[in-house]
């Protein structure tokens, strides 16, 4: 496995420019922005969502009338919150990752801290579903419809604190100046694996909470 | 400064895409709150995510500037996982 390093190294040009979004449609780059381990990283965690997502549709396929009963008693309106707070997250971070890029260190620590303000948005509002459905006796072994979506849902909820600790630390150093326009790789990996982390839950939500 | 270009550029169509997810987000919530199902609806809903996944791919990763395997890794998840989710979905309609 290659580091950033072993790669600047490698392909100077690519990394110095960096793979950025806004690049002109021909200045395609090699490498992803970030670390490329984060990249690694979240390949090998979008594969474990993705067998989870695919043996959900799967169990499903045989127990349809428990899960169509089911997901009737989960709350879409949270599910709403939720999804918008990690979209607004997400949108937070790319701005704070452009701040970083244009070299200033102090904006990009402000977005970042809003960026995990509304990952905490994300926990309370979760956290409030899980206080419900223990409230009401429900747990893993309840039925095989719960045992998904308690399992799923809280296997992304720890991707999510994971997420705001490295926003955090993302923050932290930026707040002391630790960024400039020639030194963001930090930023760029904590925002990528930020974005991976909306990305699985974009799919989590329709599958878990809307279709039937 | 040059290095402020690339920066200003992204970030007025990553606040359209932002707004795009918002809207897309807002249909989907809207179909399971109006409790629609069916084949049709449900692979709706499913297309939605996946386009929207790919959006958050392309301009939030940025991956939209990026050739070779690592353009394709986000696109080729959501079509083998989607293609296996609407699999489960089809095959609970047909059997």
């Amino acid at each position: 496995m290659r580091s950033r390093m072993q790669v600047r190294e490698n392909n100077p040009i690519s990394l110095e420019q960096g793979a950025t979004a806004a690049a002109p449609a021909d200045a395609l780059h090699s490498y992803p922005p970030g670390d490329l381990v984060i990249w690694i990283f979240i390949l090998a965690e979008l594969l474990v969502f993705g067998i989870f997502f695919a043996s959900y549709a799967f169990t499903r396929l045989n127990h349809v009338p428990l899960f169509n009963q089911y997901q009737l008693t989960l709350d879409r309106d949270a599910a709403l919150i939720n999804t918008l707070a990690l979209l607004t997250s997400s949108y937070f971070v790319i701005r704070g990752v452009v701040a970083a890029r244009e070299g200033d260190s102090a904006l990009c620590a402000r977005w970042t801290w809003a960026a995990v303000a509304m990952g905490g948005v994300f926990l309370v509002v979760k956290t409030a579903e899980y206080a419900h459905h223990i409230g009401a006796g429900i747990n893993l072994s309840t039925n095989k419809f719960y045992m998904f979506y308690l399992s799923l849902t809280f296997f992304h909820y720890m991707h999510v604190i994971l997420g705001m600790v490295i926003l955090t630390a993302v923050a932290l150093k930026a707040g002391k100046g630790g960024y400039s326009s020639d030194d963001h790789v930090g930023v760029e990996t904590g925002a990528s694996y930020w974005h991976m982390v909306d990305l699985v839950w974009l799919i989590l939500f329709p599958l878990v909470y809307v279709m039937r | 400064m040059n290095s402020s270009a690339p920066g200003r550029q992204l970030v007025r169509p990553c606040t359209g895409i932002y707004l795009a997810l918002v809207l897309l987000t807002g249909v989907t919530w809207a179909i399971g709150r109006a409790g629609l199902s069916g084949l049709g609806v449900s692979l709706l809903v499913l297309a939605l995510a996946l386009f929207k996944g790919q959006l958050i791919g392309d301009w939030f990763m940025g991956l939209r500037g990026v050739r070779g395997i690592w353009r394709w890794v986000i696109i080729i998840w959501l079509f083998v996982f989607g293609g296996l989710i609407t699999l489960a979905f089809v095959l609970t309609y047909r059997g």
